[in-house]
């Protein structure tokens, strides 16, 4: 009876310290992009660049860390590495509204300023501000 | 029971929360191209304006107001690093003994000519319109009432007279003589006038308005056709 209270107790204590060993790691990247937004809002880019590529070394499938650093990327005028920032977002997750928008207004622009992309959708665009 | 109820309630609410995804919307500069290409047309000489005939709309003008308007564009150009214009002194120079007419604004056989001569690749031409419209108007507002001892409503009359001009502004490629820009540029501006001041507004000399309302026309041009930053949104996610 005390071997399986024993047991019980072990495992719960090994689901406890897993679950906070992630945790940590959440709330970790978590304050890394807050900070990276106040980097961001104060045009810090470089600085948000780099928190946003701790948040990815942590989690490469965090999608609104690629989101933010293709943002980051497209106000340096690095428009390649926006590109496949945001094509990682919206790869991990595609129905997000926020990271189609942030790659097509990215794509339209690219295209207007004398970049190859061709195949932009034509779908109209949606201010999300309005619908959500 | 209670309790329970009301725990169960904040724990939907805090999930709700923890889900949704909070955006931040911040502003980037992007880079926006020239309308024209600049590789082509790197080198502008710009004649002066011509004026409008409009019977009885247009404001009487000093007549240099026109190669004012032109100086302004030149000055605006010429601060851009991809563009070189003639400059003031030799356009005159290139110019004399001629007077820019609005018959010449369609003759591109012509301009181009006169570009060629001032071994430019476009030659930049235009026609303004300056004309003012006057109209009564009441301000409504509060003001202290020493006999009542509050604040009553009153209004007030004036005149509003708004200046506009418009700004017709082409460039014409010289060795194809063909219209490569052909566009309109308004801006206006208002003044308030008591009877008094209206009736000195109607006699005073209009020069300085017309430069004003000029530039920012010029702006307008220069902006469209050189290389600039504009500020676009993206969103930030939380």
């Amino acid at each position: 009876m005390l071997k399986y209270k024993l047991a019980s107790i072990a495992m719960i204590v090994c689901l406890i310290l897993s679950g906070c060993a992630g945790s940590r790691d959440v709330a970790q990247t978590e304050a890394y992009n807050r900070f990276a937004i106040r980097a961001a809002q104060a045009q810090l880019w470089n600085e948000a660049v780099f928190r946003w590529k701790q948040v990815i070394d942590i989690n490469p499938k965090d999608a609104k860390a690629h989101n933010n650093l293709g943002v980051a990327y497209e106000a340096l005028g690095k428009m390649d590495e926006a590109i496949t920032a945001y094509q990682h977002a919206t790869e991990l997750k595609p129905k997000n509204k926020y990271y189609r928008l942030n790659y097509r207004r990215c794509r339209i622009h690219l295209r207007r300023s004398g970049g190859n992309d061709e195949d932009i959708p034509q779908e109209e665009e949606e201010d999300p501000s309005l619908t959500e | 029971m209670q309790i329970a109820k009301k725990i169960g309630i904040l724990l939907v609410i805090s999930i709700l929360c923890g889900c949704s995804n909070a955006v931040t919307r911040v502003s980037i500069p992007v880079k926006v191209q020239s309308e024209i290409d600049i590789t082509r047309y790197s080198n502008f000489a710009v004649l002066p304006f011509v004026s409008e005939k409009q019977i009885g709309r247009n404001e009487e003008l000093p007549p240099e107001i026109g190669e004012e308007i032109a100086s302004i564009l030149r000055r605006g150009l010429a601060r851009q690093k991809h563009f070189e214009v003639t400059s003031t002194q030799e356009t005159a120079r290139l110019l004399t003994g001629e007077t820019v007419e609005s018959d010449w604004l369609s003759d591109t056989k012509r301009l181009s000519e006169l570009g060629d001569y001032f071994e430019v690749k476009a030659i930049i031409i235009g026609s303004f319109r300056f004309n003012s419209d006057s109209r009564p108007r009441r301000y409504y507002g509060e003001r202290y009432s020493v006999r009542r001892q509050r604040y009553i409503m009153d209004y007030q009359d004036y005149m509003q007279k708004t200046y506009q001009l418009s700004l017709r502004v082409i460039i014409v490629d010289v060795e194809t003589e063909q219209i490569v820009w052909d566009e309109s540029y308004r801006r206006n501006t208002a003044e308030a006038h008591t009877i008094g001041s209206f009736v000195f507004s109607q006699v005073g000399p209009q020069a300085n308005t017309i430069r004003e309302l000029g530039k920012r026309a010029a702006s307008e041009f220069t902006r469209q056709i050189s290389p600039h930053y504009e500020s676009e949104d993206r969103y930030l996610v939380n």
